[in-house]
């Protein structure tokens, strides 16, 4: 099939929701016993945002992606939601001993004055525990994006996204300005519990 | 299958040392009896190199290895510079145990997709007999390449865009005769690299399979088997190989091997290279077994064990127990312990 997106919407019914499916079970059972877990998800990517990413353009307005099937690594996507900061550590490093990364960031604004609050991203490869028997490997994405946040900075990024904003530059001064307000109270609300959670649970 | 580009280099044994020796490189000619081995190797690589890797991520974290930015710039414009940097990185890592060693850098496309075979023979040395019309010429020599055609190392990329999806590929080490031995030389230091399937992971597969296949074996022949073999596989650790692997090496019966693979999430499961890891078995360990003094073995379920037999402790210290358990004998045999 010569059309990525056509191709990605036929995938999608075929067997990426079972495998997202099988994939959120996955990360369940490993992360099984683990304290202060609010959630874990797993999604695969919609096919009209995959169509939406597949078409995007440079600034010379070539192709972002010209085999977009293979380089779109978010095709699969998972989240771990966890109530304190500590447990973004404790959870990471479960994931570290049962997948190789191939990329593991925390993801922070990049100078102090930025707004954002976004958590700990990893790229890892996708266990093959998770692809139905019978599914053709070749058609599986070979790696899924996995996030780990606390509850405040999920909350942050899913009304950030919510709002839908253009980039940055859409945005007027005093937007920006309230934007970065949200972000820090979110980020000071994550310090304050990680530390009355260090207090009193001692 | 069509070879487009292969380059040749020598590469020397030069870890640690200050100064590098210079690197010769070639272009192989497409033609001839050599260009015809090399297909043969290009050809087999798909199949041949069966353990999954993947590249590690770069010291910050970010998605960028050494290794795979060589490769992935080989791939995009093969030329003999171009793969004397990758030639420069193995001789960096080679040490005088590796030797001397002929890599070839073969470059090709395959199902719409680019395909990269790296792969590297070791030096050896033989001997040239010339027979002349009146005698016989005979010559000792040092850097004898393929006298075995079999004994090399080789890596296997294949994408359709590299620059993205390089990120795993497959390897093979076909001059090591054990498990114990998979090569963190070509792996982990030249291609700087890790088994795709981490040691945990694997394990923890391997438990859970093995436990999902004594709980649903009828046949209790079977069961005992697979408790024997979760017993056996205590004394793994450390040891790189398939469950496949692993169940060959314990001769397990084909009944119980079927029991055990049908109790993967895929067949194919069973062929993933992995680190045994213990103390991961033990977390899932399906069967615990308990030894006393007195000769007594008790076997039950892990989960179960503390309801299935229950202990009292009897006497002043000496760690004396009694276990007491209860129930109908459905299978009693006598086996020969050594």
């Amino acid at each position: 099939m010569n059309d990525p997106i056509a191709d990605y919407q036929r995938r999608y019914e075929a067997f990426l929701k079972a495998v997202a499916r099988n994939l959120q079970s996955h990360l369940e059972g490993h992360l099984a016993g683990v304290p202060h877990i609010d959630r874990i998800a797993a999604r695969a990517k919609d096919p009209a945002r995959f169509a939406e990413k597949a078409r995007r353009t440079k600034e010379d307005g070539s192709p972002k992606y010209h085999r977009p099937l293979t380089e779109i690594q978010d095709q699969l996507g998972a989240r771990v939601i966890v109530f304190y900061q500590h447990d973004v550590s404790v959870v990471a490093d479960v994931i570290a001993r049962y997948f190789q990364p191939i990329e593991k960031r925390e993801l922070v604004p990049e100078s102090e004055w930025e707004f954002g609050y976004v958590g700990r991203h990893f790229v890892l490869p996708l266990p093959r525990d998770v692809v139905p028997e019978g599914v053709d490997l070749a058609e599986v994405p070979r790696f899924f994006e996995l996030q780990i946040k606390t509850l405040f900075q999920h909350a942050w990024s899913e009304a950030e996204h919510d709002l839908g904003y253009k980039g940055r530059t859409a945005l007027s001064p005093d937007q920006l300005r309230r934007l970065a307000y949200t972000a820090a109270q979110a980020w000071g609300a994550d310090r304050v519990f990680d530390e009355l959670r260090a207090e009193l649970h001692a | 299958m069509p070879i487009e580009r292969v380059h040749s280099f020598l590469v020397h044994p030069a870890k640690n040392e200050a100064e590098q020796p210079n690197i010769g490189g070639t272009d192989i000619p497409r033609r001839g009896s050599l260009f015809r081995m090399l297909t043969g190797v290009f050809e087999r690589a798909a199949e041949e190199c069966k353990i999954d890797i993947v590249f590690r991520a770069g010291p910050g974290g970010e998605q960028q290895n050494e290794c795979r930015h060589l490769l992935v710039a080989y791939v995009e414009h093969p030329t003999i510079p171009r793969g004397r940097l990758i030639a420069s990185r193995l001789q960096s890592v080679s040490t005088h145990r590796s030797g001397l060693g002929l890599l070839f850098l073969m470059k090709g496309e395959a199902d719409g997709e680019q395909r990269l075979v790296i792969s590297r023979f070791p030096a050896d040395q033989g001997v040239i007999a010339e027979e002349q019309a009146e005698h016989l010429s005979v010559e000792f020599v040092e850097r004898v390449f393929m006298k075995s055609a079999k004994a090399y190392k080789s890596a296997f990329y294949s994408s359709d865009a590299p620059e993205r999806g390089f990120w795993d590929g497959r390897a093979v080490d076909l001059q090591i005769r054990g498990p114990r031995e998979l090569s963190d030389y070509w792996i982990r230091e030249f291609l700087l690299s890790e088994l795709r399937t981490t040691g945990p992971a694997g394990t923890k597969r391997l438990a859970v399979a093995l436990r999902d296949a004594i709980h649903s074996a009828d046949d209790l022949v079977v069961k005992h088997e697979l408790i024997s073999a979760a017993n056996l596989m205590r004394g793994q650790e450390g040891r790189r190989q398939s469950a496949r692997q692993l169940v060959q090496q314990l001769g397990l019966s084909e009944a119980a091997t079927t029991a055990l693979q049908e109790s993967f999430p895929r067949a194919d499961l069973l062929d993933e290279v992995f680190q045994f890891d213990r103390a991961e078995f033990e977390r899932h360990a399906p069967y615990r077994a308990v030894g006393l003094d007195n000769g007594a073995l008790l076997i039950a379920e892990d989960a179960r064990f503390n309801e299935v037999f229950q202990q009292q402790e009897v006497g002043e210290g000496a760690g004396q127990v009694r276990y007491i358990t209860q129930g109908r004998v459905v299978d009693e045999e006598l086996r020969k312990t050594k």
